[in-house]
């Protein structure tokens, strides 16, 4: 079926199957291959975007059902060279290992400090356990979510 | 060993640096083997087979081939002989896919589909009828129809012993006899198993996360009789390893079947269930231990025996009684390993494949004799504390496992301890301290690297090295700029492609001192020529100086005297463009033909328990608080501290976070991970990762980690031992010490749970 994605801020026009999925719309038909796929059923995180600005799992999201609202993915959250805060303090504290969970912790930890879940590590940990990193980067995602959540200033933020 | 990587001169060995991959990282931009852009791919989907024991009776593909977008499907019976089994993890014969039509082990792969799209494959996968011809399997330890094998010692293996151990252990005054148990466990790694082929004329290229790039790329040619020059592996960034990764797997053969019969790219993303049946996993062990130790704590007898599940063909093994029969002072010791054979797939490497499980059933076993003695754990480990290998009377190269006690227990308040079970309470919880020993051998193998280096002083380094997440692009980018007096930014790492020159696999810890060691060889290799240049000339500054005493600082050359000259004008004199070494470092101890074998992707690696010179080994302690809720019996660890020695650390902030995470593993393993299986089928039943337990952020606390300082002049030039796996190796028993002094319930299998406490 023909659509129009809109993701970062661009239109994309695309011709797909109605099962695909916003992930693999964004990976295999669009070619934003940041967001991950790590178990393709809503388990691990990996994959989370943001949809008109909240976190979802864009495996379990079809991408017929997204027309019309903005996409946001990890390639879209710096601007420019400028790096978002949240990137930025995920390498100043190595929040990462391999980095395949990566995009979607700073998608989900973006959305985190957003949602005002971010005022206590207790309230991070809870908020951000929806999204797992087999390499066990967790004190330190916590770490950098603690010092971005006072720099995200609104401008950085993309809708 | 000959010190020919010379020392340290830049200051940069041991300066923490973020990760000169992390903005690619952070920006999606890091292309992991699934993310390479291709023209016109096609998409494979597996077909697994859904019995455990037995063969394939016949397929109906008819409504698979009717589905729109299917293009293809592989069986046994159209392509089953274009590919050559591959080789188990240790080299030797393993379960076989395609090649025909017998089913080993539940969740083999049995089919591949081939479709125009994603959706399609995965349709088409989902219509293939298969009818079966099953028999009864054998899942585990007891089950009817294992094949029992006590392992025999050859020239590769051996059963350490001394002296006699059954009469010393009758004869000891104070005695432990205990059995232990672990799980079945899978790494899954956050990325999914994948395989993309690409054929141009008879060139293959194949994108795989792989640890060991040259040994995908030579299993691959031998399995399809294909020249080792015209395969190609690409993994420039794997989404996490942790050993699944190591060794060959049967998808990629297939998948360049695919690609050659459809004359176009194949792309396969296995799934998450797939995962747990196409590639290897951590077995289940059993272990009997006992303990013999005098009064006053010396250990008089050791005798620690293994059990450990394999597939049918596969003896594949791990053999934690070589790394056990080492730990402590000890004048007698038995050991041996059993392999039990049953309709399952072979296991492999799983982070300290053999340590963790064994050194679990050690580590509590010293952690009951200490209670049998009235002993602080800590001191029980002190008396019988040793510089020498006990096995072989070697010395170690370093030891500093009580210096890393020490510092653990001060920064964990180990002196606040009651040592009676149950005595320590927080309200509700009942609260315990745990703490054992870590450990790992210190591996080093052959390793050839190219490097260039610009008279502006901007230096490339190559080599088919693995990037996993244990830092090894900065790694590299630290010891080239130490070594040629540059900046870190100033140095360009190309690794994850075997095109460029080999290094072996990213596993047993051996990354850090094999790729770091062979480039600060590459850069004494460089250094010398500017040397050679400098005092040969009669113009400049160093002319008739001693070569050996000019070193690069700060892009200069600079002589013993302190006078300098800038390394423009120093590297002018080499060459106008760029000046470039292609280096090998074989360590001593290695055979002859190591360096030819490492090209075909045999890498030998020289092991920290069997070198002529010297035991070699990383130590570690780690301790652990446990709380017990009274009621409902949740199991929380809310914090951890760990003291590790493993030499040198090239970049202690990605060194922080392997312990650390490596230490989450731990809590994984001790609290949350097990393969269920079920008796009757030989099917894994929680084959996803939910249902398999990991750790979440939720679950993690705090987890501290101390460098304890050592330096090691023995186990390589640099000094580097290797810390990726260490981390979790102390942990199991850790926690189950720790449950037993919160408790006084002595478990002694993995992992502990609710239930084991009600
Ligand atoms: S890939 Fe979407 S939650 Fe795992
Ligand atoms: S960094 Fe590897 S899974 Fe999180």
């Amino acid at each position: 079926m023909e659509m129009t994605l809109n993701v970062n801020g661009r239109d994309h026009r695309l011709s797909l199957d109605s099962r695909t999925t916003l992930l693999d719309a964004l990976r295999e038909h669009i070619g934003l291959t940041g967001s991950k796929k790590g178990c393709d059923q809503g388990q691990c995180g990996a994959c989370t975007v943001h949809l008109a600005g909240r976190r979802v799992l864009s495996c379990l999201t079809l991408a017929a059902a997204v027309q019309g609202r903005a996409v946001t993915t990890v390639e879209g959250l710096a601007q420019g060279e400028n790096l978002h805060p949240m990137q930025a303090a995920f390498i100043a504290h190595d929040a990462f290992q391999c980095g395949y969970c990566t995009p979607g912790q700073l998608m989900s930890a973006v959305a985190c400090v957003r949602e005002g879940h971010a005022a206590s590590d207790e309230a991070i940990r809870e908020y951000m356990s929806g999204n797992l990193c087999r390499c066990g980067a967790y004190p330190k995602i916590v770490a950098a979510i603690r010092e971005a959540a006072p720099q995200m200033a609104p401008k950085m933020e993309r809708a | 060993m000959a010190d020919d990587a010379g020392r340290p001169t830049g200051g940069l060995i041991g300066q923490p640096h973020v990760r000169i991959d992390g903005r690619l990282k952070v920006t999606g931009q890091a292309r992991y083997p699934a993310d390479e852009p291709l023209a016109n791919p096609a998409y494979a989907y597996l077909v697994i087979s859904a019995i455990s024991r037995g063969r394939v009776a016949g397929m109906d593909l008819a409504a698979t081939k009717a589905t729109p977008g299917v293009i293809d499907v592989l069986t046994h019976e159209n392509v089953g002989q274009e590919v050559k089994p591959p080789m188990g993890p240790d080299g030797k014969p393993t379960t076989t896919t395609l090649e025909s039509d017998q089913i080993w082990h539940d969740g083999q792969i049995i089919a591949v589909v081939l479709a125009e799209t994603y959706e399609a494959a995965r349709e088409g996968a989902y219509k293939v009828v298969v009818r079966y011809a099953a028999e009864a399997p054998s899942a585990t330890f007891d089950s009817p129809g294992v094949e029992v094998e006590p392992l025999k010692a050859n020239e590769t293996r051996h059963d350490p012993a001394k002296g006699d151990a059954a009469a010393a252990f009758a004869a000891a005054p104070v005695k432990i006899d205990a059995r232990y148990d672990t799980p079945i466990q899978h790494h899954n790694p956050l990325e999914l198993f994948s395989t993309t082929c690409v054929w141009e004329g008879p060139k293959l290229t194949i994108h795989e996360g792989t640890q060991n790039l040259y040994w995908l790329k030579g299993s691959v040619a031998g399995q399809l009789g294909l020249d080792l020059a015209d395969v190609r592996t690409i993994s420039r960034f794997v989404g996490g390893g942790f050993g699944s990764k190591g060794a060959p797997t049967s998808r990629t053969a297939w998948i360049a079947v695919a690609a050659r019969r459809l004359k176009r790219p194949v792309k396969l993303v296995t799934t998450r269930d797939q995962g747990f049946t196409i590639a290897t996993h951590r077995a289940e062990t059993r272990h009997h231990l006992q303990l013999g130790a005098t009064p006053d704590g010396r250990l008089t007898a050791l005798v620690h025996e293994g059990w450990e599940v394999s597939s049918r063909p596969s003896s594949y093994n791990v053999s934690g009684t070589a790394t056990t029969a080492r730990m402590y002072a000890c004048p007698n010791i038995a050991t041996k390993v059993t392999v039990v054979h049953a309709d399952r797939n072979t296991p492999g490497f799983m982070r300290a494949p053999p340590d963790t499980p064994y050194m679990f059933a050690l580590e509590c076993g010293m952690d009951e004799l200490a209670y049998a003695l009235g002993k602080d754990p800590i001191e029980l480990r002190r008396i019988n504390d040793t510089q020498t290998d006990p096995v072989s009377g070697k010395p170690y190269s370093s030891r500093s496992l009580m210096k890393c006690f020490d510092a653990a227990a001060g920064k964990f308040g180990w002196a606040k301890r009651d040592p009676k079970p149950g005595s320590m309470r927080d309200g509700d919880w009942l609260v315990g301290y745990g703490c054992a020993t870590a450990c790992y051998p210190c591996n080093i193998g052959p390793a050839a690297a190219r490097l260039s280096l610009t008279p502006k002083g901007k230096a490339t380094i190559q080599l088919a090295g693995h990037e996993l997440g244990t830092g090894a692009y900065t790694l590299l980018a630290i010891v080239v700029a130490d070594r040629l007096g540059l900046q870190v930014d100033d140095v360009q790492v190309m690794m994850g492609d075997s095109d460029l020159p080999p290094v072996p696999g990213a596993g047993g810890s051996n990354n850090a001192a094999s790729t770091s060691n062979v480039a600060a060889k590459a850069c004494e290799a460089i250094r010398q020529r500017l040397a050679m240049a400098a005092v040969r000339t009669n113009a400049g500054i160093f002319a008739g100086v001693d070569p050996a005493t000019l070193t690069l600082v700060n892009r200069a050359l600079v002589g013993p005297d302190g006078r300098s000259e800038p390394l423009e004008t120093a590297a002018s004199r080499v060459s106008p463009g760029a000046i470039e070494a292609h280096v090998e470092n074989v360590p001593q101890g290695l055979p002859p033909d190591a360096a030819a074998a490492l090209y075909h992707g045999r890498a030998s690696l020289l092991r920290g328990q069997s070198r002529e010179d010297v035991t070699a080994f990383a130590f570690g302690a780690q301790f652990v608080e446990i709380r017990v809720h009274r009621r409902t019996c949740e199991i929380r660890a809310p914090r951890a501290v760990a003291a590790f020695a493993s030499g040198t650390i090239v970049n202690p902030l990605a060194a922080h976070s392997q312990y650390q995470g490596g230490a989450i593993w731990g809590i994984g393993s001790a609290l949350h991970e097990q393969t269920e299986i079920d008796l009757r089928t030989a099917r894994y039943v929680n084959h996803n990762i939910a249902d398999y337990l990991v750790p979440v952020n939720a679950d993690i606390g705090e987890v501290d980690v101390i460098f304890v300082p050592e330096e090691d002049h023995e186990v390589n030039p640099l000094g580097v031992k290797g810390i990726g796996e260490i981390g979790i190796v102390g942990m199991n028993a850790a926690i189950a010490n720790a449950v037993f002094h919160a408790t006084g319930r002595r478990i002694r299998k993995l992992p502990i749970r609710i239930e084991d406490l009600l």
